[in-house]
C-alpha cells in the first residue's frame, strides 16, 4: 500500500526483505531472527495503559519526564517511509533510543507481529489492516492526553471510517492511486480507467502488482462500490479484467515509476507518491490524472499493538511526529498527502502544487478507503492470477 | 541364531562398516545442520500444507485436503509448465555456453586457471538482485544497449527487450551460469589427457573424440551442473518478476504471493510441497538413468 522512492538500494533491500523473509517458507518468517534481543530482555516495567497513572495525564509538552519506561522504542515501519532525520531528532529530544525494523508489505508486517509477540511497540499499517487488527482486538487504545498534537490533523483525518475518533490510530501519510501519462508518447486525453486500457496501448501499460487494487479499478469502471467484493460482483467484473489484463506490460508495486522513466511503458496506474516523484523529475513529460470513475484513499497510520512493551514511548513518538515542523520534514522526503494541516502551512508552494501529492480538497473528501476483506483476499488474488495466465 | 545376531551389539564381520562414536561426533555438525535447515523446515512446510487459515492468514490447525484439491487445477499446472519451460531453456543455454568456457578453463595452465575461476566467481560478490537491476538499466527502452545500437545506426528505433520472456531467460542464464561452469570445470580438470590422445591415435576425429570420449568422461559434471541450474530456475521468483514484469507469472511468483498478499500460507505450502515432490522424482529419474549407463 505504499510507494518506494527512487533510491535503488532501498528498493533492492525492500524486495530482498519481502522475498526472502516472507517469500520463502514459514520457518524463516516465524523465527524473526533480526528481532532486537534487548527488547525481549527488557524487564516489564510499563504500567498498563488502560489505567494511566496520574503523571500520564499531565500535558505532554513535558513528555520526557512523565514515564518510567526504559528509554527504548521498537519501531516497525515501512521501508523508505520514516526519515532517519526524524528518528535522530526524536532521540535527541527525548533520549529514547529507537530500534527500527522495516517491512515491505502489510502482510509481511502482520505475519511477523503475529509470530513475534511483544517485539514491536509501534507499527504503521494501512487502513484495512488497522480495521482487521481492531476486529481481532490486537491494538491498544491511545492515551490522547499524551498526544495533544493530534489537533494538528486535518478534520477529515480525524473522522476516518475505520477509526472515527482516532481511538487506536493516528494517520502517518495518505495517498491515492491515479493515472500517470507520458504526454510525449500519448497525445489522446486520458480521463479514466477505460481510457488507459485501450487496445492501442497494449504493451505500454504499467499497473500496480496488487490484486486488490486492480479489482477495485474494475469495480469502479463498472459503477460498483470498490469494497463490494463478493461472488456476484466478481463475475460482473471478470469480463472487464479479461479485456484489461492482456494489455498490461508490467506489474510492479515497488517502483512502477522505473518502467515509466526508462521509457518501457507510456501510461500507468500507480501510487500517488510515485506519480509525485515523476512530476518532480520531469514535469513537462508526465501528467497526473485521477480516474473519473473514482479512486480510493489509502491511509497508513501509527498504531500500538497490545503486546507492546513501551506504549508510552510509542505515544511520545506519535505526538512528536505530529509536530508541524517534524511532519513537514517527512513530507520533504516522501511527497504523500500529508494529513497534518498545521504542517501543510510550512510546505513550499511547489510542494503543495504537486497535484499527485495533494489532490483538491473536494476530491479527497469524496474518496473511499479500502475495507478489510478477510479471506476474500485470496479469491481476489486467484481471480487476477487466473486472468493473467489465460 | 537370528536372535543372537540382533542381540549382539558388536559388528559380526570386519567388512560390515558401522560408524563408531568418533565418526558420529565428526558428523554431528552436519547432522545438526541437516536437521535444522532441511528436515525441520520441510516437515513444517508439509504440515502447513494440510491445515486451514483464518481471515488474517493465521494458521488454524484443522486437517484438510482442500489446499491440494485446489492445487490440481489447469491454471496452476499451466503456470508450472511455463516455469519448467523457462528453466529448461535456461539449462540448455547454460550448457551450450558454459561447457566450452569450463573446458577452456580446465585445460589452461595452472596460473591462468586460478585467475579465470576467480573471474567466474566474482559476480557472487554482490547480490544477484543488484545485478538484476543492472540488467534493467541495460535492457530498458532508453537503456544502454538500445542507446548504443541506435547511436551506431544498427537499429532505427529502440527494441523493447525488457519485460519479455527473452529478458527472463537472459536473467536466469546470467545468474545460474556459474553453477553450470564450476561442476563441469571440476570434471574437465580431472580429465586424463592420455584418453583423448588415445582416441586420436585410434583414428577418431575431433568430433568423435569429443562425443565418445570427452563428453562421457565429463558427464558427472554436466549432470550436476544441469541439476544445479534447473532446480533453482524453476522456483525462482525475484528475477522472473523483475525482468518479466509479472505478466506471465512463474510458479515461484505464485507461491510467493500466497505467503504475502493472498494471506494463504497453506495453499502456498501445498504448491511448494508439490514442487518438492517433482524435484525428488526428477532427481530419482536422473540417478537411476545414470546407474543404467
Amino acid at each position: 500500500m505504499k510507494i518506494k522512492t527512487h533510491l535503488l538500494p532501498a528498493a533492492v533491500a525492500a524486495i530482498a526483505g519481502t522475498l526472502f523473509l516472507s517469500g520463502c517458507d514459514k520457518p524463516a518468517t516465524s523465527a524473526a531472527p533480526e528481532a532486537p534481543a534487548e527488547a525481549a530482555a527488557t524487564p516489564e516495567t510499563a504500567p498498563t495503559p488502560a489505567a494511566p497513572t496520574p503523571e500520564a495525564a499531565t500535558p505532554a509538552a513535558a513528555a520526557p519526564a512523565v514515564n518510567d519506561e526504559p528509554k527504548e522504542l521498537n519501531l516497525f515501519c515501512w521501508s523508505e517511509y520514516v526519515p532517519q532525520s526524524v528518528i535522530d531528532a526524536f532521540t535527541a529530544k527525548t533520549g529514547i533510543k529507537v530500534n527500527v525494523q522495516n517491512y515491505a508489505s502489510n502482510e509481511e508486517m502482520l505475519q511477523k507481529l503475529l509470530s513475534g509477540g511483544g517485539q514491536y511497540d509501534l507499527i504503521q499499517p494501512s487502513e484495512y489492516i488497522v480495521e482487521a487488527m481492531m476486529k481481532e482486538d490486537m491494538l491498544m487504545p491511545l492515551d490522547h492526553s499524551l498526544i495533544p498534537n493530534i489537533v494538528n490533523l486535518a478534520p477529515e483525518f480525524r473522522a476516518l471510517d475505520f477509526d472515527p475518533n482516532n481511538k487506536f490510530s493516528v494517520p502517518w501519510m495518505a495517498g491515492t492511486v491515479g493515472i500517470v501519462v507520458n504526454v510525449e508518447q500519448i497525445k489522446d486525453p486520458i480521463t479514466g480507467y477505460a481510457d488507459v486500457f485501450q487496445e492501442k496501448y497494449k504493451g505500454q501499460i504499467v499497473v500496480l502488482d496488487d490484486a486488490r487494487e486492480i479489482v477495485s479499478w474494475a469495480l469502479a469502471a463498472n459503477g460498483l462500490p470498490m469494497n463490494e467484493i463478493n461472488d456476484e460482483t466478481i463475475e460482473k467484473i471478470r469480463p472487464t479484467l479479461q479485456s484489461w489484463l492482456p494489455l498490461v506490460k508490467v506489474y510492479d508495486s515497488d517502483s512502477p515509476k522505473t518502467a515509466m522513466l526508462n521509457g518501457d511503458v507510456a501510461i500507468g496506474l500507480v501510487w500517488s507518491g510515485e506519480g509525485a516523484l515523476l512530476l518532480d523529475q520531469a514535469p513537462e513529460k508526465f501528467k497526473w490524472v485521477l480516474p473519473k470513475e473514482g479512486t480510493h484513499l489509502f491511509v497508513d497510520s501509527l498504531v500500538i499493538p497490545k503486546t507492546a512493551k513501551h506504549p508510552k514511548n510509542a505515544e511520545m513518538f506519535i505526538n512528536f511526529i505530529l509536530e508541524p515542523e517534524i511532519s513537514a520534514m517527512i513530507s520533504a522526503d516522501f511527497p504523500y498527502l500529508n494529513p497534518n494541516a498545521a504542517a501543510r502551512k510550512l510546505l513550499s508552494p511547489e510542494q503543495l502544487a504537486n497535484v499527485a501529492s495533494f489532490p483538491p480538497d473536494e476530491v479527497v473528501s469524496e474518496l473511499q478507503t479500502f475495507k478489510d476483506i478477510g479471506e476474500q483476499a485470496s479469491v481476489v488474488d486467484d481471480l487476477v492470477t487466473t486472468i493473467k495466465v489465460e | 541364531m537370528a536372535a543372537t545376531t540382533t542381540a549382539a551389539p558388536a559388528p559380526s564381520s570386519a567388512f560390515e562398516r558401522r560408524p563408531g562414536l568418533g565418526a558420529w561426533l565428526f558428523m554431528a555438525p552436519l547432522l545438526l545442520w541437516l536437521l535444522m535447515f532441511v528436515v525441520v523446515p520441510t516437515v513444517m512446510l508439509i504440515m502447513t500444507s494440510f491445515v486451514e487459515r483464518d481471515a488474517l492468514g493465521r494458521l488454524v490447525y484443522n486437517f484438510t485436503w482442500e489446499n491440494y484439491i485446489r492445487a490440481f487445477d489447469w491454471k496452476w499446472l499451466k503456470i508450472l509448465l511455463v516455469s519448467i519451460w523457462y528453466a529448461f531453456l535456461t539449462t540448455v543455454i547454460c550448457m551450450v555456453v558454459g561447457y566450452p568456457v569450463a573446458y577452456f578453463i580446465g585445460r589452461s595452465s595452472d596460473r591462468f586457471r586460478t585467475l579465470l575461476i576467480t573471474l567466474v566467481m566474482i559476480p557472487f560478490w554482490t547480490s544477484f538482485l543488484i545485478r538484476t537491476y543492472a540488467w534493467i538499466a541495460i535492457l530498458s527502452r532508453d537503456g544502454l544497449l538500445n542507446s548504443f545500437l541506435m547511436s551506431a545506426s544498427i537499429i532505427p528505433e529502440p527494441i523493447g527487450m525488457m519485460y519479455t520472456p527473452f529478458a527472463v531467460v537472459l536473467g536466469l542464464v546470467y545468474t545460474y551460469l556459474p553453477f553450470m561452469i564450476l561442476p563441469i570445470y571440476t570434471s574437465v580438470e580431472r580429465l586424463d589427457g592420455a584418453m583423448i590422445e588415445a582416441a586420436y591415435d585410434l583414428g577418431a576425429g575431433p568430433v568423435r573424440a569429443f562425443s565418445k570420449v570427452i563428453i562421457p568422461l565429463t558427464r558427472p559434471g554436466i549432470v550436476a551442473g544441469a541439476l544445479l541450474v534447473f532446480v533453482p530456475s524453476v522456483a525462482m521468483f525475484a528475477i522472473t518478476n523483475l525482468m518479466g514484469g509479472g505478466s506471465n507469472p512463474t510458479i515461484g511468483e505464485v507461491i510467493q504471493k500466497q505467503f504475502t498478499s493472498a494471506r494463504n500460507m497453506p495453499f502456498g505450502a501445498a504448491l511448494g510441497t508439490l514442487l518438492l515432490i517433482l524435484f525428488c522424482v526428477a532427481l530419482w529419474v536422473t540417478r537411476t538413468r545414470g546407474r543404467e549407463d
